[in-house]
């Protein structure tokens, strides 16, 4: 009998966009105080990839996030949705780190874990969106890369992942060996087609619901020391790139000059409406 | 100290095509080092990086289009984009000296914001471990004083021939600049980022230009081939919204109430015989909508830089900001309508007639106007004859 496989799924913590709950400043730049932290929304279906490996193949699925200890909520959130272990990187000397840095904290997280067979990541988060992070980690790590999935295959013995990529307006398909990093792509779809499958998956579900509720038993807070980290290579002092200035997009004259019409005056709306029946012939 | 030079830019084909942010990059390096040359009275060059297989003519575009010298990689492998092999090429072409190069490394390096080009952005920089910016749309050069916690002890120093990578947020508000700097422990070069298609322009061809070639020689080890295509299909065009007179799209603007601002729009749209498109932050946004509204919050439908561009006669912006990746999908409708809350949003700068006001109220007045206007046209035109 083969090892049993380990999964990773990398999430991130990332403001809070959805209406009502996003707060901006005056100038329009994000109020990040006063916004609350989530689980990036893409990292949702990492997570449900990684399930889908779990009711598939077997194995245990570990989710490693960095930030500040507040982002245990975070990890919390990721294990409603399915984690059997909880990894929190939290460390002063982890803040501030552009992509280079993080993924350098990931490779050394995930050697400390004794490597995985595929780790997860959702595409983009919802706050930087660079998207570099994953392919840095998984190249630092010597890892077969995939981004953009939509759908993927095992086969655990052959040690080989199939995946079908979107690009743009073409599917691509590619294999390779494990361990592998996977990307999901937004469009990514798990598919159960048993219903052996279908059973576990709830069973799965009602489980990771039940430990979300006390997954601080679940969850190891690493520091720098434990992952043995250089600290030049990490956070602040191993990052590469810094952020000189976040200031609001000057404005380029404008392209077209629109007529401003109050929303609230019918008659304004009316003339609105007759200009679009006028344009739309 | 090591020596750092020129700038290099990834030029990304498809099927012996250049994809034209290829191009634009070409031309925005040439700007940028021919003041650059001036400024600091250097010799440094433009470099192009073309690598797939038949590529000879894509070489000589290369040339024409602003590059001094292409180091390109030919090779039946080489086909497609693959990580791997693409990564371990590039990175060493870059940090090896040769007849043509005498330093140790790029100073500069650009990246297409491509799908595959911004992951190749990520493993060659990852290699060459220095600094990446993503997604930008605006590059200088120039010295810049920064006074740093972990770049300069806090105390300010001048940084010399520093690229400043300007990138817009999600919003189309904010833009940061990114810098790459070195720290008291290292050196980071080249300077990096990927750049967002569309947001510079090309030279125009220029026939017989001169340049250097470079036919990069490499081994290709089967460790580093065991990543495959195993092929290609297209996907099926299921909603095409080009070819359409009206087009009225959903954004953020509906996130208060996702179902009924898609039946808003899509009710709007079936009356001006249209169809409904996406913003990007609708298609990502993971809404719960009623299970009849499900279908219509697809990527299909999604208008912008990574969606359809659309050419309509008359485009209706409901609750969408405008950022720089949307604009692109549509500013060259005719006539372009939108509605927003918020009287900043960008999208004010180029419709031409902007509704302030809350969609929710907004929509639901228009098309009732809409539905006894075409009673009256029916009239109207019956008065006529």
């Amino acid at each position: 009998m083969a090892q049993e496989l380990n999964y990773v799924v990398l999430t991130k913590g990332v403001p809070d966009f959805r209406e009502g709950k996003v707060v901006f400043k005056e100038d329009n730049t994000l109020n990040r105080a006063a916004t609350p932290t989530v689980m990036n929304p893409n990292d949702y279906l990492a997570l449900e990839a990684a399930l889908e490996a779990k009711v598939k193949y077997g194995g245990t699925v570990n989710i490693i996030c960095m930030g500040p200890p507040p982002y245990k909520k975070v990890v919390q959130e990721g294990m409603q949705r399915y984690a059997d272990h909880l990894y929190l990187l939290s460390d002063a000397k982890f803040a501030a780190a552009d992509t280079l840095a993080t993924a350098e904290a990931i490779r050394l997280a995930v050697q400390k874990l004794g490597g995985a067979d595929i780790i997860f990541a959702g595409f983009k988060t919802a706050d930087g969106e660079t998207g570099q992070t994953g392919p840095q980690a998984a190249w630092k790590l010597g890892y077969s890369l995939a981004t953009h999935v939509i759908r993927y295959n095992l086969n655990p013995e052959a040690g080989i992942f199939e995946v079908t990529r979107s690009i743009k307006d073409e599917l691509e398909f590619v294999r390779g060996p494990l361990p592998a990093f996977l990307v999901t792509d937004p469009a990514f779809k798990s598919e159960y087609r048993t219903a052996t499958q279908r059973l576990k998956l709830q069973d799965y579900r009602e489980e990771t619901k039940k430990r979300a509720y006390q997954f601080e038993e679940f969850l190891t807070i690493w520091d720098a020391a434990a992952l043995g980290a250089d600290e030049w290579k990490v956070g602040i002092k191993g990052s590469p790139t810094i952020v000189e200035a976040v200031d609001p997009i000057p404005r380029a004259p404008s392209e077209r000059k629109a007529r401003v019409i109050n929303g609230r005056d019918r008659d304004q709306l009316q003339g609105v409406v007759e200009l679009i029946l006028e344009r739309r012939a | 100290m090591a020596e750092y030079r020129d700038i290099w830019v990834f030029c990304e084909q498809r099927n012996g095509r250049f994809e034209n942010v290829s191009l634009e990059m070409l031309g925005e390096a040439r700007r940028l080092m021919d003041k650059y040359n001036v400024d600091y009275n250097e010799q440094e060059s433009v470099v192009a990086v073309v690598l797939g297989h038949n590529i000879e003519h894509l070489v000589k575009e290369a040339l024409g289009r602003g590059a001094d010298r292409v180091y390109a990689a030919d090779h039946s492998e080489l086909k497609d984009i693959r990580m791997q092999p693409y990564t371990k090429i590039i990175a060493n072409m870059s940090r090896q000296k040769d007849a043509h190069k005498n330093y140790d490394k790029p100073r500069y390096f650009l990246f297409p914001a491509t799908n595959n080009g911004r992951d190749l952005s990520s493993t060659v920089l990852a290699e060459l471990e220095s600094g990446l910016a993503s997604d930008c749309n605006k590059l200088y050069i120039k010295e810049t004083t920064i006074s740093h916690r972990a770049k300069t002890d806090g105390t300010p120093r001048v940084f010399y021939r520093i690229l400043h990578m300007k990138r817009p947020d999600f919003s189309g508000y904010e833009w940061s600049t990114i810098l790459c700097l070195d720290s008291p422990k290292m050196e980071y070069s080249p300077q990096a980022c990927s750049v967002i298609p569309g947001s510079f322009k090309p030279l125009p061809f220029q026939e017989n230009s001169k340049g250097e070639i470079v036919r990069y020689q490499f081994d290709l080890a089967q460790q580093d081939l065991l990543v495959t295509v195993t092929g290609h299909e297209k996907i099926p065009n299921l909603m095409d919204l080009t070819g359409h007179d009206v087009i009225v799209s959903a954004g953020r603007g509906i996130g208060k109430n996702p179902t009924e601002g898609l039946r808003l729009c899509i009710e709007l749209a079936r009356l001006l015989g249209g169809e409904m498109g996406l913003s990007r932050g609708v298609c990502t946004a993971k809404y719960t909508v009623e299970p009849a509204f499900a279908q219509y919050v697809t990527e299909a439908r999604q208008i912008g830089e990574t969606g359809q561009t659309v050419k309509p006669k008359l485009y209706i912006a409901v609750g969408i900001s405008g950022a720089i990746q949307h604009k692109k999908g549509m500013d060259q409708s005719e006539f372009i309508v939108a509605i927003n809350t918020d009287p900043m949003v960008p999208i004010h700068d180029f419709a031409d007639v902007f509704i302030q006001g809350d969609l929710f109220e907004v929509l639901p007045q228009m098309i009732e106007q809409i539905k006894t206007g075409k009673k009256l046209e029916v009239v109207l035109s019956g008065g006529k004859v």
